[in-house]
């Protein structure tokens, strides 16, 4: 969240922390008393990149419940003809959560076309995401570590499969500050139908300071908690009250002490962010064409158009890291175990067009370049049958990134020729994460957090960039 | 400097089970050493140093160029003091008490009397519970709700109520199952069972179709280990795991060995209810869970205003699906479930390498100590006795040194979870030293302990704002306690502060927790808001905080802002940030605005319709101290225009209030 924040910890301990423990104490000892001064006032001031960064933004649209790859941008004719049949042995096996016993394969009804100068494969399953082809990287390798959701959750956005550690917005947040100071720099914006099922903690701070914490934004016209003043108050009366908080502080404050300093101009910046970010907010205020093409209006995309279109006005703004949840509690997200056609014809639908939108409405503004779009899910799913549906994969599935620095119409790696698991350049999720720091500037070493005996990261264990689409 | 220099290692790592002598050598590894208090020349030195750990900290002081603050006055003082032991505010009448008690015992009567309350047990066990993760709900898709876990919390609790020895508490925490064997009383009373859930306080993944037992049953093993490194040993076992630790001489051998302990440790839920009440819940589950079924496939396929109205009708009843019955949530051996324990290569289960049994930390034994034999009976109360064995250079250090953390808001050793290399060495290792020896020599208990750091004159300088030119160069993290630390109040502080001065607060102590209400829509942000049953009593909601439900999926939003940690994994030290949203919530939030109009309405009961009486009072409940004149006019001159619940809002938002000195 823009602002005044600092941890109780020591100032220098606060300035290693503020570096993230690049070059850390010697570095901050070589900063200008007062630049110090300044960074222990604002630590969420913008903070320069560790190297040259490409993306100033991200935006996660993540696919909760998991899209299928073999619907979507990983075409299989082989599975097509082997429908109905047990998997070769020569493709090996997974772990599976609800398939029980021999699985038999299943193809799939999408068809897959062409799309672009590119060319990239794209099915009729996403229409309008296909017409972003020439500006989309593939990459069909991932893979990760958890076939359940909750878990697989976790390790999409903290990069551990356990609940309790920094997610990418948080680790965003501290590596670079945010640029706004009148708005959250790490939203998120979950489906207003509900949560995912690994909750609240896969968007946490972890043990970061809650100064790097999500802003979870609510459903409605009002989404930040507590942004609006209590009724029946003016801000006339707001600014009176505050006037005497300063008056009482100041009375009695020595004019050095920078924590008492910090503390009083939280209320400022409280003050400037419920004046000035419901403007942001407001989308009606674009024109009708640009809620028109984001999908704003018509009953199945208005909602995804909608956070799509704010996410937009975000990032435009300098917010730092947005997360767009499409998918809610049980069937209301990806989870195509029921029935694979009818659940991702109806998620397809909520949020293609609103995609196709955001994609190019940041590109016409300009935006592209400097956001990073990243989509997916928690895993993919099987090529085996599981009724009309398909269960978890998480060994070999599809996600993308547009924009940031990202080459467009570009595949990376490749699944074998069922879609079962990643064999050509497979990509593991931590290289994904060490994709999206490297792309604002970041090196996944040197963001890091002491955290009782360990420095922290959020790869964990050493990823790579991949290459390939950059 | 507290700088390390990362991947340099000073020591050549021995193989395998051996270690070198300079791996050995490592401080907290070391024997206690038995320090004698130095001595002084100076009559002056002499006069502030009466007790040793004035004399410990005198002599780092002295050898710094330092000189310790003046004495806090007693308003100071009392105000601290309640913070620190009891984690609430005094009461004005209580501090006039103080303040005019002339004689010379006034404060150790104070603190005898703060030691002996019931909110210093509460105050206590909720730095504890911090450290050992307590939530009383699963985590992960399903965040169960332990409806029973409130028993360990009051268990802790009535622990340092009656000042347990810690040896004893962490026996029984570990061990208390296997301690309780045939004990004749009934489950819910016996404190051995309960003690023993601490083994079940961490995060636990379920999840519906196959059941990857191996995993789980790894997943389990993990959370019983690492706590104990954590919470007792102040190691980072669980670097361990996959690997051997980097920095520290702990092998991953080491790692499972220990995790050997609990090798034949299952959960154990043991019923509170009857056969009925299980038919009845059975069979309303039942119903219930067709009639979702049944829902969900009547649900239209086209996406639209109808299927909307579908799902909503499929969450409304999803509300109805029964909480699961009460029981204790406990441990117990049992033999016919014994999972070997094998070395796994990058901790992956999948991948065993050698069998290990039972063994502690082979840095503190002598080389080539053996394995305990796979029968062992009560393994766990024989590794709670290697823990709590007087010898053991790791157990008392750590624990002294919290205790001596949540008085001065950093510890002796500033990495409280962590006292091997990549923590930080000790300030004065002489006075951890000598503390630990105490508390030893004390039996383990620790309200002596308190007393004696609160009686020390250490304790009871002044916070003097100004930083000498000196300590400035020699000390600006003020580790070697040139003065008394600021400290602002942790989130259940206050939070309980706001409730005790608007005089709503519920005193009512122990029992199951409670749920208090919050913006729908935060609710809806949780997976089954079919979880987030209200308490039906009101008067619940002004309960301490220590008795809110620790739900790990959802945090309660004024604590999560203000650091209450996750509960996810072990927290030694509050973080304490300081940002806008902390603002917008006191400024915006419906607590505050319904705590501040409380306050506002207690003034106008409590000193009468004069607007200088109301003040004069506000001063007193709030900041333990009367107004300055100057304070007194803005204040008089803002409520002669501005609502009174304004002014007791601005109260909660000034720094005097939010901090201690």
């Amino acid at each position: 969240m823009s602002a005044h924040a600092k941890p109780t910890r020591s100032r220098r301990e606060f300035l290693t922390d503020a570096f993230c423990g690049f070059g850390s104490v010697a570095f901050a000892a070589m900063l200008a008393e007062e630049q110090a001064r300044a960074a222990y006032l604002n630590p969420l001031a913008a903070k320069p990149p560790q190297f040259a960064a490409k993306a100033k933004s991200v935006i996660v649209l993540f696919m909760a419940g998991g899209p299928s790859h073999l619907e979507t941008f990983d075409p299989k004719p082989l599975l097509n003809k082997l429908d109905g049949q047990p998997v070769p042995k020569e493709f090996g096996t997974a772990k599976r959560q609800f398939i029980k016993g021999p699985p038999h394969l299943m193809g799939t009804k999408r068809t897959f076309k062409q799309h672009g100068r590119s060319g990239l494969w794209v099915s009729d399953l996403l229409p309008h995401t296909a017409t972003c082809a020439d500006d989309l990287a593939v990459i069909r390798s991932c893979k990760s570590d958890a076939f359940v959701h909750s878990s697989a959750q976790y390790q999409f956005f903290t990069g551990r499969i356990i609940p309790g550690f920094p997610s990418m917005g948080a680790w965003a947040l501290y590596g670079l500050g945010s640029e706004s100071e009148s708005l959250p720099g790490y939203v998120v914006m979950p489906d207003p139908r509900g949560s995912i099922e690994a909750g609240q903690p896969v968007y946490s701070n972890g043990f970061l300071p809650s100064i790097y914490q999500a802003n979870v934004f609510r459903p409605g016209k009002k989404p930040v908690l507590n942004l609006d003043m209590p009724a029946g108050v003016s801000v006339e009366q707001r600014q009176r009250t505050l006037r005497l908080v300063h008056d009482l502080d100041s009375a009695r404050m020595s004019p050095d002490d920078d924590e008492f300093a910090a503390r009083l101009n939280t209320y400022d910046l409280a003050f400037k962010m419920q004046t000035e970010a419901p403007a942001v907010f407001d989308i009606s205020r674009e024109s009708q064409a640009t809620q028109e093409a984001y999908g704003v209006g018509h009953p199945v995309t208005d909602d995804f158009g909608r956070r799509c279109l704010l996410a937009r006005r975000l990032v435009e703004k300098g917010v730092r890291f947005v997360v767009l949840v499409a998918g809610g509690p049980d069937v209301s997200q990806w989870d195509a175990h029921d029935d694979i056609e009818e659940n991702h014809l109806r998620m397809a639908m909520k949020t293609d067009k609103p995609i196709a939108g955001l994609l190019k409405d940041l590109k016409q503004r300009g935006l592209l370049d400097s956001t990073l779009v990243v989509w997916g899910g928690e895993f993919g799913r099987t090529p085996e049958a599981q009724g009309k549906g398909r269960d978890h994969n998480n060994t070999g599935y599809t996600m993308w990134m547009a924009g940031g620095g990202v080459k467009g119409g570009v595949v990376a790696g490749a699944t074998d020729e069922i879609g079962l698991n990643a064999v050509t350049e497979p990509h593991h999720l931590r290289d994904i994460h060490t994709t999206v720091l490297h792309q604002l500037g970041l090196e996944q070493n040197a963001l890091s957090y002491l955290h009782q005996g360990r420095r922290e990261r959020l790869t964990e264990v050493q990823g790579q960039v991949i290459q390939s689409i950059l | 400097m507290l700088t390390v220099t990362l991947g340099v290692c000073a020591w050549a790592a021995g193989a395998g089970d051996s270690y070198t002598p300079a791996e050995r050598r490592h401080w907290s590894f070391q024997p206690r050493a038995n320090p004698a208090p130095p001595q002084f020349q100076s009559a002056a030195d002499r006069a502030w140093a009466t007790q040793p750990i004035d004399r410990f900290v005198l002599d780092r002081l002295n050898k710094a160029g330092l000189k310790p603050a003046p004495p806090a006055s007693r308003r100071t003082l009392i105000r601290r003091v309640y913070y620190d032991l009891t984690g609430l505010p005094p009461s004005p009448e209580e501090v006039e008490a103080f303040v005019k008690d002339a004689s010379p015992n006034a404060w150790p009567k104070l603190v005898d009397k703060l030691l002996d309350s019931p909110e210093y047990a509460e105050r206590s066990a909720q730095h504890w519970l911090d450290v050992v993760r307590f939530g009383e709900s699963d985590g992960f898709e399903y965040d169960t709700h332990r409806s029973d876990l409130w028993r360990y919390r009051d268990y802790v609790i009535r622990s340092f109520r009656e000042d347990k020895p810690y040896d004893q508490f962490l026996r029984e925490q570990l061990a208390g199952d296997e301690m309780a064997g045939n004990i004749p009383s009934s489950p819910e009373e016996s404190e051995l069972l309960i003690a023993s859930s601490f083994n079940r306080l961490g995060p636990l993944r379920k999840n519906g179709g196959n059941q990857d037992a191996a995993y789980i049953r790894n997943e389990m093993l993990i959370e019983m280990t690492n706590v104990v490194g954590s919470a007792f040993l102040g190691v980072t076992l669980g670097c361990a795991r996959c690997h051997d630790h980097k920095f520290d001489p702990i092998r991953q051998k080491d790692y499972y060995r220990i995790q050997a302990y609990f090798a034949k440790t299952r959960h154990r839920d043991i019923p509170l209810y009857s056969a009925e009440e299980e038919a009845a819940w059975k069979k309303k589950d039942t119903a219930i869970a067709a009639e979702i079924s049944r829902m969900k496939k009547a649900l239209p396929l086209e996406d639209g205003p109808e299927r909307a109205a579908g799902e909503k009708l499929l969450q409304k009843k999803q509300l109805e699906v029964p909480e699961p019955l009460p029981a204790l949530t406990v441990v117990e051996d049992d033999p016919k479930q014994f999972t070997p324990v094998h070395v796994l290569t990058r901790g992956n289960p999948d991948a065993t390498e050698d069998k290990v049994s039972a063994r502690p930390l082979g840095i503190l034994l002598p080389e080539g100590t053996p394995e305990l034999p796979d029968d062992t009976p009560k393994p766990r109360l024989a590794l709670a006795n290697w823990i709590a064995d007087p010898r053991n250079p790791l157990t008392a250090r750590v624990m002294v040194n919290r205790l001596w953390l949540h008085h001065f808001g950093h510890g002796i050793v500033d990495t409280p979870n962590d006292f091997g290399r990549m923590g930080t060495r000790p300030s004065n290792p002489e006075l951890l030293d000598y503390l630990a020896n105490e508390f030893v020599a004390g039996g383990f208990h620790m309200k002596p302990l308190h007393r004696m750091i609160l009686l020390s004159h250490t304790y009871q300088q002044d916070y003097v704002p100004v930083m000498s030119a000196v300590a400035k160069e020699k000390d600006p993290d003020n580790r070697l306690l040139w003065r008394f630390p600021r400290q602002r109040l942790d989130a259940e502080q206050l939070r309980d502060t706001i409730l005790t001065v608007s005089g709503k607060f519920n005193p009512q102590a122990g029992g199951p927790s409670v749920i208090v209400p919050i913006e729908p829509e935060v609710v809806g942000l949780i997976y089954k808001p079919s979880q987030w049953v209200v308490n039906p009593d009101a008067n619940q909601f002004y309960r301490r905080s220590i008795y809110l439900l620790e739900k790990r999926n959802l945090r309660l939003p004024f604590l999560d802002v203000f650091d209450s940690p996750d509960r996810l994994l072990s927290c030694a030290r509050r973080e304490s940030a300081t940002h806008a949203p902390q603002a917008l919530e006191l400024l915006n939030g419906a607590f505050t605005r319904e705590m501040s109009r409380a306050f506002a309405e207690r003034l106008r009961r409590e000193a009468g319709p004069s607007p200088a009486k109301q003040v004069e009072r506000a001063w007193e409940l709030a900041l333990s101290r009367p107004p300055t004149p100057l304070e007194r006019d803005r204040a008089l001159s803002f409520l002669a225009a501005n609502p009174a619940g304004e002014f007791t809002l601005a109260m909660f938002l000034i720094n005097d209030f939010l901090y201690v000195n």
